[in-house]
């Protein structure tokens, strides 16, 4: 898998790996039941700090996108998040929040924001199409 | 809070009569990588050898893993390692000899780690160590380190005058092999310049300059305090003054500025003035030394 860490981004490293990691899974670029690199070698390749590493496993286990298997590693859970649907709603509600926020000071009209929005939803799908080509063609 | 593994409290220190380290304060939790940062002759080495009790204090006191590091010597010695930065072994000894002899003074010593180092770093047993490179001498003093497990690592800069590839060997083995055990059982001290290198596996840090503290911060606070932000105008700005800005750089139309802190208000404030193009970064913690450096 493929980790780019920025670390001009200001983000905190482990949010990063999270992100990334649920971008994976968004994308179908990482399949549910598919094993995560273990700790060890994604810290030594990443060249990061273990705890890092392990914080980032442990929130993304929190947040119901992993499971780790005791002796066996951590792996991508099947895609049912274990909040319920108003908690998720108003999850997503604050990072678009944000966006809007963002938006308005970059002034671009809503109109524009939606269509983009759309143009992101639209890309995502053609990355999973494309990941999950390539999965039928491995398999 | 557990117990701080390395507590330093007023520290002074001078050789004859120039002062090397004066009143510097810092504390390390256990489990943490913590960077000590500061240009040649900052007194970092100097802070190292009385940590191991090579120097003796001026004032101020030290506690290793609550213990004072010159009453209790062997004991505190017994839990840590230590890699400085030019590394001497017996020339007429092979690296076999020196890791048995080095081990002998170790009541613990992993020999799996041992088989898996020496193997990694390519190292020939028989070779004596008179004939190492600077890079290899360094190997052997971290194999040395590592194998007897200790509860904290004092590396002081380890990976100055070695070559790029042995550096990330270094930095990964320290990640791998050395972090590998029981988290609250693993703590490193790492001073050095090298910042950039070691970016991804300090945890918090400490700049000294000129024996004193400036600076100690998480390094994820840094990154987040710490902004770079530049934008460019049609005309050149009228004003140049930007509150919570550490550093202004004006060049005609083009305004770069460092914020400690005050970003998002000077983002703001430069949105306000209808700019061309506007950005924002976080700074490296290297960037983070050179400014702070650069503003005392």
């Amino acid at each position: 898998m493929l980790l780019q860490l920025n670390f001009k981004s200001g983000k905190p490293v482990y949010l990063q790996v999270v992100d990334q990691i649920k971008a994976a899974a968004a994308s179908g670029t990482l399949q549910s039941g598919e094993p995560l690199p273990s700790i060890r070698p994604l810290a030594e390749e990443l060249r990061v700090n273990r705890n890092t590493v392990a914080k980032a496993y442990a929130e993304l286990e929190s947040q119901g996108i992993i499971e780790t298997l005791p002796g066996k590693g951590c792996f991508l859970k099947p895609n049912n998040s274990p909040l319920r649907k108003e908690v998720r709603r108003k999850l997503l509600t604050e990072e678009i929040d944000q966006a809007i926020i963002q938006a308005h000071h970059l002034q671009v009209p809503a109109s524009e924001f939606l269509q983009l929005v759309r143009e992101r939803l639209e890309a995502l799908e053609e990355r999973k199409r494309n990941a999950e080509e390539k999965q039928g063609n491995n398999v | 809070m557990s117990e701080p593994i390395i507590e330093i409290k007023g520290l002074s220190y001078a050789y004859s009569k120039s002062e090397a380290v004066h009143d510097l304060n810092l504390t390390v939790s256990p489990g943490r990588c913590y960077g000590l940062f500061g240009r040649n002759g900052a007194g970092k080495t100097t802070t190292m050898k009385c940590l191991l009790n090579l120097l003796r204090p001026k004032s101020g006191c030290i506690n290793l893993f609550g213990l004072d590091p010159a009453k209790n010597e062997v004991e505190v010695k017994s839990r840590l390692a230590y890699v400085p930065d030019a590394v001497a072994f017996y020339p007429w000894m092979t690296v076999r000899e020196t890791l048995d002899y080095l081990a002998s003074f170790r009541a613990h010593w992993n020999k799996d780690v041992e088989q898996d180092l020496i193997s990694r770093f390519r190292l020939v047993p028989d070779q004596k160590t008179g004939g190492l490179s600077k890079g290899q001498r360094t190997q052997v003093a971290l194999l040395a380190a590592i194998c007897p497990e200790p509860e904290l690592l004092l590396l002081d800069e380890p990976t100055s005058g070695l070559d790029p590839i042995v550096r990330r060997e270094f930095i990964e083995t320290v990640i791998g092999a050395y972090q590998e055990g029981e988290p609250g059982k693993r703590t490193i001290l790492v001073s050095t310049h090298l910042i950039s290198e070691f970016e991804g596996l300090i945890d918090e840090f400490t700049i000294v300059d000129r024996g004193r503290n400036v600076l100690t911060l998480g390094s994820d606070e840094a990154r987040g305090r710490y902004q770079k932000i530049r934008a460019r105008f049609v005309q050149p700005p009228a004003v140049t003054q930007f509150a919570g800005a550490i550093r202004t750089k004006i060049d005609g139309r083009e305004v770069e500025i460092i914020a400690n802190g005050g970003g998002p208000e000077i983002l703001e404030k430069l949105r306000g003035m209808s700019p061309e193009s506007l950005t924002s970064e976080a700074l490296t913690l290297e960037e983070v030394f050179v400014a702070t450096l650069k503003s005392t």
